[in-house]
């Protein structure tokens, strides 16, 4: 109902701003022009051959008719209808490899346009929309483009030809017989065209209803287990019994309007055949209009059905297509807010370290800051950061990376403003390790050689003996080669998160961030990979996220946050004897970790 | 979107083909009032359009060309035809209408029956078999194979009998009004269907070749989207870029190698319709002139070629619709096929009231034959007491659990429930006579006081009194609206804690004789960590109870201790005679002792 509700608000806004959104597809249309106008002329083409049959059949039936017909001359005649029919043929073929042909390439450059965009959108790009969300919309958006400038364009210019040559023929043969057999057809161009538009409309709301039971059997099937172990089966059921027969009500009420549409079709068809069999019989009885006019008038009616469906289909279309236009345009100009600079003049040497100053820092989706009036120093060394869930310690990090946008004069990298160097220039420095370890589809090589590409095989391997995982990854069938992700194995939270340390570490960047990124690890192993990299003490800057008071102990400086400022800092020692927030961890993780996933029989030396 | 991986594989033969003719009409039974009166409406409309030309025909032959009669007379003739032309285009309408209707709901009803069927069955299937499976392709069977079904009992079943019915009449018709001609003309039939197979099987090729690219397009900009942060973290967008250029320039090309399939054979039919026309042109002239045929029947013959070729001209795209369908229809089958070896017995023990006690005698399992996770376990957990295991990661702990709710059963061993082999218990029984609180929960996108109550019907003031009686209140009363607090995916989502949380309030809720617990490993926020220790206190009081422990404050609680490793009870007693025995739980504690603020510690 949401995008439904949408299209109806964003129908005034299309019409005010179309110049500059068909100006995204018109150089398109220019590139193609040549390929556009060869097709419209095949199909042009096409359209007379097709009307020029029952002029023939007209001379044929009259001929029958006056009894001056003989074999040869119908011989002849039917020699034509078949030299017609190829050369329509041939032409069919023409319009359809370069007009449909056309629309798929201008879907392509659209693509690719709307693809390249996206890589440059940022964080608060996706705090308004999910990307289910921005999926279902570039497909379903490129689709209804690519048929308004496809098979709605033919449409359009065939039914055009089409309705003028025909309507001329039969205007040619009688006039008052064309303007009764043309009575009914202005009802079907208006039926179709609320009939289209209705069933756009139900179709959504199918589809939306589609959406959600696939959403629901997934949920469900995911969690199996759960479902199982707290026997929630026969509610499972009912829900899904609930929904299926919602979709199968919105199912017929499409049905309804479906069925209607060919129905009426045939209806307006029939009824001007009717008043052509009535009065166009009575004329021919009259002597008003020969017998082979009436036949060929009866052709040209049934030619006439066609384009005036054709009318409210093309129309509904259109306006489908032009209003998916106008979202790929919003979105492909859709402006990040953290902005990058043309013309970076970035230094060459730059100390990588961070100066912050009073920052402050608000999500766009909530008033309340995330971070407030922090200001801290991070040079050389190893630093904590702790705090309570949603206490800013992932902001931080975040801002770091350049991921959010931050005011100007809030955070320096060296001694300069982030905001006078440009995005790569601190980003190449950083190596930030987030929560969520994303991997790519591809070998496990290639994912950690994705920070570094072109890393040799040594390489690599030392990543992953840093990040403790080179083992693990020799007992996969295929080793390095094997695939991550639904073709090939599935990994567990911790290999995935030691898989995104180890494409950290390979990029040697002189900043590290660990943003609380191995939590799933059990404390030992967390403990082993973080002291193997602070040991080695190749790095000017490692910034560490973590509640675990024994790690937060080993580094040179601990931060603690608090509702997003700073509650206080200090070495290990000093925070236990003075902060309560810090020794209320320390009692309770100590107190807490029997039996926590702690190798039985390993004896602390 | 949500079809990314939605391949269709195409025939398996695991189905014979009339079998699974068999079982499609079986679902169609229930419905054969409907399906009776679609082709009775069938007929009717078949019936009513081929009248037309024929009416047509009549006023040509027996009034506008009879130069016998009267003008008067003729005119007057014409216009009693031209009501019963009339009529009849009514009638096409109105049973055209009705017939689209019908259809759709009869389809809709059994897919809607079929969706039930299969997801009632997917319930009851075991976990292991979930393990195999990954879960998107059961999605599709639910939503994309039963979707392309349906598009078979709409648009194919009833209407392909209309069309073989019109096909049929018209050529019925054709030889009543001439022979020779009407035999010429059968002969584009034979070509039509075999222009007909060969398209669709080419066409089918090239579908498939798009789908499977546009699933490439379509999982590479969703990894993109999802990974954005890492691709600009590791400044590779360039590349990406050309890559995704490169996949969309592989689905261009084979879109248009599409259309050149589609431009050769879409022009076909009507070349061939076209092809019809010349021929009556030559022939049917020819027999006019020796007298063998009336005009009124000429022209009669080239609006019936126009009606002949419409169902010819979708019969390709019928005949794939049929192909996919039953493919779909052989997959859905297989799945309904699959057997589970974790059922209810046929004659189930009828316990009245289960006391809680628990055996675990001489138990074995492995999840695969040759990875043994316990080995021999032999364990009883008298009426109400309180059990903790602890241990290291793949000691076994959870499979304990799994062994008791029954989602796998002992390979060797029994496991008793008030000493009846769980077995011999209906897995419903089983199931709500033990508690479960893992370590995740399942919400249901609604209010937390409907994700409590469940299906149990039990009272709002009910459920208040037992968050209030085991200080759960904190927190509920911490949430936004209370208990009507909308929660789940894209609504309140809740932290860990508070997961475990809900999980104990649908447990204490239904007062289940036995209670297991999966602690959360994961660290849970201080506010939540609080509760919960209420929580715990308040469940283990006159319950049966099998807790995976994590925390010292719960494993204190116990009365027995059970330490658990490479699949074996290695120790058990009260936190005391542990401790005095200085075995593997005291090095457990110990090892927490030592690194409790006494410097760093290493490995």
């Amino acid at each position: 109902m949401k995008t439904l509700h949408k299209t109806v608000d964003d129908a005034p806004a299309a019409r005010r701003r179309l110049g500059p959104v068909l100006a995204m597809i018109r150089p398109i249309f220019a590139r193609y022009a040549l390929r556009l106008a060869l097709g419209f002329a095949t199909l042009v083409g096409v359209d007379f051959l097709q009307l020029i049959i029952p002029r023939l059949l007209k001379t044929a039936v009259d001929s029958l008719a006056a009894g001056s017909a003989t074999g040869k001359s119908l011989a002849g005649i039917s020699g034509l209808i078949l030299a017609a029919a190829v050369g329509a043929a041939l032409l069919r073929f023409c319009w359809r490899y370069l007009i449909i042909g056309f629309s798929r390439l201008l879907e392509r450059d659209i693509r690719n346009r709307i693809y390249s965009h996206v890589l440059k959108m940022d964080r608060s790009f996706f705090e308004k929309r999910t990307s289910g969300d921005i999926m279902a919309h570039i497909s379903n958006d490129l689709q209804a483009v690519q048929m308004a400038c496809g098979i709605g364009l033919v449409s359009a210019v065939d039914a055009l030809v089409m309705s003028v040559a025909a309507i001329s023929f039969m205007a040619y043969i009688n006039p008052q017989l064309t303007l009764l057999a043309l009575l009914p057809m202005p009802f079907l161009a208006v039926s179709t065209l609320f009939l289209t538009g209705r069933l756009h409309h139900r179709f959504n709301i199918v589809q939306e209803q589609f959406s959600l039971l696939t959403e629901f059997v997934r949920s469900t099937l995911v969690s199996i287990r759960l479902v199982k172990a707290y026997t929630m089966e026969n509610m499972q059921r009912k829900v899904s019994d609930r929904l299926g027969k919602k979709y199968v009500r919105s199912n017929i009420r499409v049905a309804m309007i479906h069925g209607l549409l060919f129905p009426v079709a045939a209806l307006v068809g029939n009824l001007g055949m009717l008043l052509v069999l009535y009065y166009g019989g009575r004329f021919a009885i009259e002597g008003r209009i020969s017998l082979g006019d009436f036949v060929a008038f009866i052709t040209y009616l049934y030619m006439l059905v066609w384009p005036m469906m054709a009318i409210g289909w093309v129309a509904n279309l259109t306006q489908r297509g032009l209003t998916s236009l106008q979202r790929i345009h919003e979105l492909t100009t859709s402006i990040p807010r953290l902005k990058d600079l043309a013309d970076s003049s970035s230094p060459e040497v730059i100390d990588p370290w961070f100066r912050l100053q009073n920052l402050t820092f608000s999500y766009q989706s909530s008033s309340r800051p995330a971070l407030q009036d922090l200001t801290m120093e991070l040079r050389g060394g190893i630093y904590g950061i702790t705090g309570r869930t949603g206490s800013g310690k992932s902001t931080l990090c975040q801002l770091l990376a350049r991921l959010y946008p931050v005011p100007d004069g809030c955070l320096f990298f060296g001694s300069r403003d982030v905001n006078t160097l440009s995005l790569d220039t601190v980003r190449s420095r950083v190596a930030y390790v987030g929560q969520e370890a994303i991997l790519f589809s591809d070998t496990i090589a290639e994912n950690i050689a994705y920070g570094k590409p072109g890393a040799t095989a040594g390489e690599i391997e030392a990543a992953a003996q840093k990040a403790a995982i080179h083992n693990e990854i020799l007992d996969f069938p295929k080793g390095y080669g094997t695939t991550v992700g639904e073709r090939g194995v599935t990994l567990s939270g911790g290999q995935r998160q030691r898989l995104a340390l180890a494409r950290a570490l390979i990029t040697d960047r002189s900043v590290l961030i660990i943003d609380d990124a191995l939590a799933a690890l059990d404390v030992e192993t967390e403990h082993q990979v973080l002291r193997s990299i602070v040991s080695r003490q190749d790095r000017n800057l490692i910034l560490i996220v973590s509640q675990r008071v024994k790690l937060l102990s080993e580094t040179d400086r601990i931060f603690i946050l608090e509702k997003g400022r700073l509650q206080d800092s200090g070495i290990h020692g000093e925070l236990l004897a003075r902060n309560s927030l810090y020794r209320t961890m320390n009692e309770k993780q100590a107190r807490e970790s029997v039996g926590r996933h702690v190798p039985v029989g390993q004896r602390p030396v | 979107m949500r079809n990314f991986g939605y391949d269709e594989e195409g025939w398996s033969g695991t189905q014979k083909e009339h079998r699974i003719w068999q079982r499609i009409l079986g679902y169609s039974a229930s419905h054969s009032p409907g399906l009776l009166l679609a082709v009775v409406l069938s007929l009717l409309v078949t019936g009513a359009t081929l009248a037309l030309p024929r009416l047509m025909q009549m006023g040509i032959d027996d009034y506008i060309t009879a130069t016998t009669l009267g003008v008067g007379e003729r005119v007057h003739g014409l216009g009693v035809i031209a009501l019963i032309y009339g009529i009849l285009v009514v009638v096409v309408f109105l049973t055209g209408f009705l017939q689209i209707v019908i259809l759709e709901r009869i389809g809709q009803s059994i897919m809607h029956t079929i969706r039930q069927d299969l997801f009632s069955h997917l319930l009851k299937l075991d976990l292991a078999f979930f393990n195999k499976q990954p879960v998107g392709r059961l999605v599709t069977r639910l939503t994309n194979d039963i979707q392309n079904m349906h598009e078979m009992f709409t648009s194919v079943l009833v209407t392909v009998f209309n069309d073989f019915l019109k096909l049929a009449g018209i050529l019925v018709l054709l030889f009543l009004m001439n022979f020779r001609l009407a035999l010429l003309l059968s002969l584009f039939v034979p070509a039509a269907i075999a222009i007909t197979v060969v398209f669709s099987r080419l066409a089918r090729q090239k579908f498939r070749a798009i789908r499977q690219q546009l699933v490439r397009l379509n999982s590479f900009l969703q990894e993109s989207i999802f990974g954005l942060r890492v691709i600009q973290l590791f400044g590779r967008q360039a590349d990406n870029y050309g890559r995704y250029v490169s996949l969309s320039q592989e689905f261009v090309q084979r879109t248009l190698a599409q259309i050149r399939l589609f431009g050769t054979f879409m022009p076909l039919t009507e070349l061939m319709s076209s092809m019809a026309i010349a021929m009556i042109v030559w022939y049917g002239g020819g027999e006019i002139i020796r007298q063998e045929l009336t005009l009124g029947e000429f022209v009669a013959f080239l609006s019936y070629m126009r009606l002949f070729f419409q169902p010819l001209r979708e019969l390709s795209q019928k005949y794939s619709i049929v192909q996919s369908a039953l493919a779909s229809a052989e997959r859905i089958f297989d799945l309904l096929d699959t057997t589970m070896q974790i059922r209810s017995p046929e004659k189930p023990a009828q316990p009245k009231q289960i006391k809680g006690s628990i055996t675990f005698a001489n138990v074995s399992f492995g999840y695969n034959k040759d990875e043994v996770i316990l080995r021999d376990i032999s364990l009883d957990i008298a009426p109400g007491e309180t059990v903790a295991v602890v241990g290291s990661t793949g000691a076994g702990k959870s499979t304990l659990i799994n062994l008791l709710v029954r989602f796998y059963d002992p390979l060797q061993g029994r496991v008793l429930l008030d000493g009846i082999d769980v077995r011999e218990f209906t897995l419903q029984d089983l199931r709500s006579n033990i508690g479960v609180v893992m370590q995740d929960v399942f919400i249901l996108p609604d209010t937390l006081l409907a994700n409590i109550v469940l299906e149990t019907g039990i009272g709002r003031e009910k459920v208040m009194e037992i968050i209030r009686d085991t200080g759960m209140e904190a927190f509920v009363n911490g949430l936004p609206d209370g208990l009507d607090t909308v929660i789940g995916e894209g609504s309140l989502e809740l932290s860990a804690g508070e997961k475990q949380l809900l999980c104990f309030a649908r447990v204490l809720c239904r007062d289940p004789a036995v209670l297991v617990l999966d602690e959360a490993t994961s660290s849970i926020d201080t506010a939540s960590e609080n509760i919960l220790e209420h929580a715990v206190a308040a469940s283990f009081k006159d319950r049966t109870s099998l807790v995976i422990a994590h925390r010292l404050s719960t494993i204190r609680r116990a009365d027995r201790i059970i330490v658990m490793d490479g699949g074996r009870i290695k120790e058990q007693g009260t936190h005391g005679e542990l401790m005095a025995l200085q075995g593997l739980y005291y090095n457990l504690v110990q090892l927490d002792l030592y690194q409790d603020g006494n410097g760093p510690a290493g490995p």
